[in-house]
């Protein structure tokens, strides 16, 4: 018996679904994806169904094309269909219980995630282990995948191999003075990862004609089947100082751009603090401090933004008086960050910028 | 002997903030304080501050300020018409593109710099959205200022603070070079003149909290320091670690004397100086 609301496995005879709470009609009709027994099952015609759906996998199943009109239980954060026993969601570990949250102004929260909750990609498995510097620990099943940067391993089994994944270009970038490299990780066996701040865990999957752009260095690690790219921000100033000058970028000089091959992927992200998204509605725009953008769809414009405060008493050269901000434009997805970096240059004298929109108060 | 009368209406004050709450609350007001949580005191006699639970809302003036997240905790505030609030401006997440911005003039900010840049107070005034975090982990302090009220506060520890609250910063004398390379050490003084007035802080790490007696003292790292009633005392005082012959090195403390409350943080964070 299937709630005729939400999908989920009801108990024969319930009248109210535990997931939705919607009330159960006498002739709720069980999806059509299962065999469906009569409105009196008999026992016996009962009790064969369930070991099929466990079988299913739970992730990234597309849903059943059989029932178009049925509306089956989703995850809030990441869309993924919710079995009505889980606890935490496959696709991106959050709790089920605690839906996410909105803020006031529309930010969407991260959900709450038990600790040691598991996520499912192709055959594999990846537990997030642990509340202030979260781990994801990896159990990769022969011919999955899953690809990192270096810095970002903690642990691995002595027989797992590893191995650098060519990148064009990648010469050009360098983090910590070295230059980035991607490595890739095969399975079967164990491999985890973490970051060097405490934050959060962020989850994106990436579903078929999806892409997705991360700001520098937030990215931990994605599954085989996502397709890395990075291209440049085209968002930087130059600035002088005696006889030196600098070009800055504060979101960084170059983007992360993760994209789906045509199969559902899982990227992991780590971000400082806490994570806050919302969706743009087309034109929306929001002010958010640079170093504070985690990532944003590719369909969000972003460019410079100086806003000049008002002031009475005089204007102080060119430092003191203008604030930078970062101004994404919708439709999209935008997420940032509690924890930001500094951002270098802001105080000095500026020589050039990219395109940017100006607000004097 | 009088009976006590019952009260038309129940009121449950906040440990916290004293500020007296409706019965059926869960959180202050005022401070956003849990209600249904009792005081944490230490055998030594150091009080935790509250820690204020996810999406949180607190009432100052006509505005809110909705405390989210518990890592980095954000300080969204929403501030209506008439309403106005000041915080340094790199502390800014984001905000509304329709919120206008202003500068307080101050004198002697000049000296006074942070991170290369001149110490700038910024003035977000209402309608609209504005929110607030700091760069590390750590949790918000709210002090709802009542009138006459002065509270002195560590420089760059401030989140926001309320239009109602007059600001103003004093130097410490002897802390010179010890902590900021050159610059010496602020504090920020929040002066509540005929209305009450909010003041969020952001302590690094956990914040915890003692009143002194008149004439008590306690010794302080000073990176630990983040506020402390006017009428406490700070003096920095310098003990020699002896190692012998060898000379040994010095190490600065500062004394705190009562009466009135200190506040101090568990996480020493260095501020870099660009």
């Amino acid at each position: 018996m299937f709630c005729a609301r939400c999908g989920s496995k009801l108990p024969e005879g319930a009248r109210f679904c535990g997931a939705c709470g919607g009330m159960v009609a006498p002739s709720a009709p069980a999806p059509p994806a299962y065999a469906p027994p009569p409105a009196y099952a008999p026992p016996p015609t009962y009790a064969a169904p369930p070991p099929v759906a466990r079988s299913a996998p739970p992730a990234y199943a597309p849903p059943p094309p059989a029932a178009p009109p049925q509306r089956a239980a989703r995850c809030s954060w990441c869309g993924s269909l919710l079995d009505a026993a889980a606890t935490s969601c496959p696709g991106c570990g959050g709790n089920v219980s605690e839906m996410a949250v909105s803020t006031r102004s529309g930010w969407l929260q991260l959900p709450g995630r038990k600790d040691m909750a598991k996520l499912q990609f192709g055959q594999s498995t990846c537990q997030i282990e642990g509340l202030y510097v979260p781990v994801a620990d990896f159990k990769l099943a022969p011919g999955d995948s899953v690809y990192f940067a270096h810095h970002a391993l903690l642990w691995k089994d002595t027989a797992l191999a590893i191995a650098t994944m060519p990148l064009k270009g990648a010469w050009k970038r360098m983090f910590a003075g070295m230059p980035l490299i991607m490595t890739q990780a095969a399975g079967p066996g164990h491999i985890a990862f973490s970051r060097d701040l405490p934050g959060e865990l962020i989850a994106v999957p990436i579903h078929p004609g999806q892409a997705v752009d991360v700001r520098e260095h937030l990215f931990l690690t994605a599954t085989g089947n996502v397709v890395y790219d990075w291209f440049q921000t085209g968002v930087w100033f130059r600035t002088k100082s005696g006889d030196e000058t600098a070009t800055h970028y504060p979101v960084g000089m170059f983007m992360d751009r993760f994209s789906s091959t045509g199969q559902p992927g899982l990227l992991l992200l780590h971000a400082g603090g806490n994570v806050f998204v919302r969706t743009l509605a087309p034109g929306e725009t929001m002010l958010v401090k640079p170093t504070a953008l985690i990532f944003k769809d590719p369909v969000v414009q972003m460019h410079l933004h100086f806003e000049r405060p008002q002031t009475a008493f005089m204007s102080w050269g060119s430092w003191g008086n203008r604030y930078l901000w970062l101004r994404v434009v919708g439709p999209g997805r935008v997420a940032v960050q509690s924890a930001f970096e500094h951002l270098h240059g802001e105080a000095l004298s500026m020589q050039g910028h990219s395109y940017a929109t100006e607000m004097r108060w | 002997m009088s009976t006590p009368i019952a009260e038309p209406f129940e009121r449950l004050q906040c440990q916290w903030c004293q500020s007296l709450n409706e019965k059926s609350a869960l959180a202050c007001r005022s401070c956003g304080a849990p209600l249904d949580v009792r005081n944490l005191v230490s055998e030594s006699g150091w009080r935790e501050a509250p820690r204020i639970r996810d999406m949180t809302e607190i009432h100052f003036s006509n505005s809110t300020c909705q405390v989210e997240g518990e890592i980095v905790p954000v300080a969204e505030i929403n501030l209506s018409p008439g309403d106005a609030i000041f915080f340094e401006h790199h502390v800014m997440l984001w905000k509304d593109e329709s919120v206008p911005l202003t500068l307080m003039a101050l004198s002697g900010g000049f000296k006074r710099a942070f991170a290369g840049m001149p110490f700038l107070i910024s003035v977000a005034s209402g309608p609209g959205r504005i929110a607030f975090s700091r760069d590390s982990t750590g949790e918000l302090v709210v002090l709802p200022l009542h009138p006459g009220m002065e509270v002195d506060v560590r420089e760059h520890a401030f989140l926001l603070s309320s239009h109602q609250i007059q600001y103003s910063f004093v130097r410490i004398k002897g802390l010179a070079n010890v902590l900021f390379g050159g610059q010496g050490m602020y504090m920020d003084r929040f002066v509540t003149a005929g209305s009450p007035g909010l003041l969020i802080l952001h302590g690094y790490g956990n914040v915890f909290e003692r009143v002194l007696r008149p004439g008590e003292s306690i010794m302080l790292e000073p990176g630990a320091f983040l506020y402390k009633d006017s009428t406490v005392t700070m003096d920095v005082e310098f003990q020699k670690l002896g190692t012998g012959l060898f000379g040994g090195t010095r190490m600065s403390l500062a004394r705190m004397t009562g009466p009135g409350r200190v506040g101090i943080q568990s996480m020493y964070v260095h501020h870099k100086t660009e």
